[in-house]
């Protein structure tokens, strides 16, 4: 008995390991793609007011948004609510905006805007992307300073942005 | 209505390969309205349509390409594209922009590196024959510098000249004189005609004239010769010749 377990030790002493963690990747490709297809730019109308509007001087961005599947995702796009660089201000902003369709790459997509919901007290918009496709997104923001009373913005450099995602459905 | 837009334009060699077009449709949402974005083929048919059903739909703007194989410009008809609509709407703001490529080898000889390039013949250069007779510094170098010489050969031209200009003026001459002559005696024949009509000249013919000789009556007699000048001439020449031998003695 001894012998055999010296035996079967012996065995085991020399059998190669019996566990192994294997290795298996992959990527992911995203259906959904965000691109920036004309960077917006505030015009200053008044003093108090920085305005996208082209009226205004300002230019709207519009965003891409490309989607190789239906159905798949939301598009959520906002209109800023604050200055990711300014001068320092001692008032509160007064922020307005809207999310609007431009373009769309078929006629199919043209009740996109019609069907979309709005959030975050309506800085917010999401878009059920139901078609293959891209569509153009237009923001228009309006930043107002001094509460109504028509104070005027420090001088500076003003940056805000716009928020876009595509969130799976 | 089917108006017409910008079609594929451009030169020979060209493969287009895609379209990208842009067009905002107007119309209400309860109407049906459709857009077809087409080029025609040369020889009938289309390369492409495409066509957007906006019926019951929001008008906005589209933005849509659209890939093709790569076809030659040729294939694709002049004025041939166009945006045809059907029912209520309309169309605004469109554009067509043709994606192409450029295929180098479309003219073999625009590339060296062609297939089918063939290497072309150098330019054969102009080769000016030289005739040295034409040369005006050979002329000038072979130019008759002995003036006798020119004077010879000029006098000679001139004399042939004066000698065929004489010729000439003879020419001319005789051929004057034979025509006045020719008209005297046309003008003298009539004349003797006339007179010889008026006038009777038998009795001149008739006329005899008689046979007379005339004899020689002058005789001279021979006397002789008594001049002595000659012998006197003689005897001078011979005292002039002692003279002159006289000076070299």
């Amino acid at each position: 008995m001894k012998k055999l377990i010296a035996t079967l030790s012996l065995i085991l002493a020399c059998s190669p390991i019996l566990a192994e963690n294997i290795d298996i990747t992959g990527d992911v490709q995203s259906r959904c793609t965000i691109n920036t297809d004309t960077a917006g730019y505030y015009g200053n109308p008044s003093a108090h007011t920085l305005s996208t509007t082209p009226a205004d001087g300002g230019s709207k961005p519009i965003v891409r948004i490309d989607v190789s599947l239906a159905n798949a995702y939301y598009a959520q796009i906002s209109y800023p609510t604050s200055f990711s660089t300014s001068p320092s201000l001692s008032d509160t902003v007064a922020w307005t905006g809207s999310v609007a369709v431009a373009q769309t790459s078929s006629s199919d997509m043209s009740g996109y805007q019609a069907a979309s919901t709005v959030l975050n007290s309506g800085s917010l918009r999401q878009y059920a992307l139901t078609i293959a496709g891209t569509t153009w997104f237009e923001v228009a923001s309006t930043a107002t300073y001094g509460q109504g009373q028509s104070k005027p913005f420090p001088s500076g450099s003003y940056k805000a942005y716009v928020l876009a995602e595509c969130i799976a459905q | 209505m089917t108006p017409k837009y910008l079609g594929a334009d451009g030169i020979d060699g060209m493969d287009i390969h895609g379209l990208i077009y842009q067009y905002t449709a107007v119309k209400d949402l309860a109407d049906d309205f459709t857009v077809t974005v087409q080029n025609e083929k040369e020889g009938g048919g289309y390369v492409f349509q495409d066509k957007e059903d906006w019926s019951q739909k929001y008008g906005m703007t589209i933005r849509k390409s659209i890939g093709l194989p790569y076809t030659p410009l040729a294939h694709f008809k002049t004025d041939g594209g166009a945006i045809a609509t059907t029912g209520t709407g309309s169309v605004e703001n469109a554009q067509v922009v043709y994606l192409y490529r450029f295929d180098r080898c479309f003219d073999p000889q625009s590339d060296p590196n062609c297939p089918d390039y063939v290497a072309p013949l150098p330019p054969i250069p102009e080769i000016k024959l030289y005739d040295a007779l034409d040369d005006e510094f050979v002329e000038e170098a072979t130019k008759k510098t002995d003036q006798d010489l020119i004077d010879e050969e000029e006098e000679k031209e001139q004399k042939e000249e004066e000698e065929e200009e004489k010729e000439r003026l003879e020419v001319a001459l005789s051929i004057s004189e034979n025509v006045l002559t020719l008209d005297n005696e046309i003008t003298q024949t009539s004349i003797i005609d006339a007179m010889n009509a008026a006038t009777n000249l038998t009795a001149y013919y008739v006329a005899q004239i008689p046979s007379i000789v005339y004899r020689d009556t002058l005789v001279i007699k021979d006397e002789g010769y008594k001049d002595s000048r000659l012998l006197r001439n003689l005897a001078q020449d011979q005292q002039h010749n002692k003279m002159v031998e006289a000076q070299y003695q």
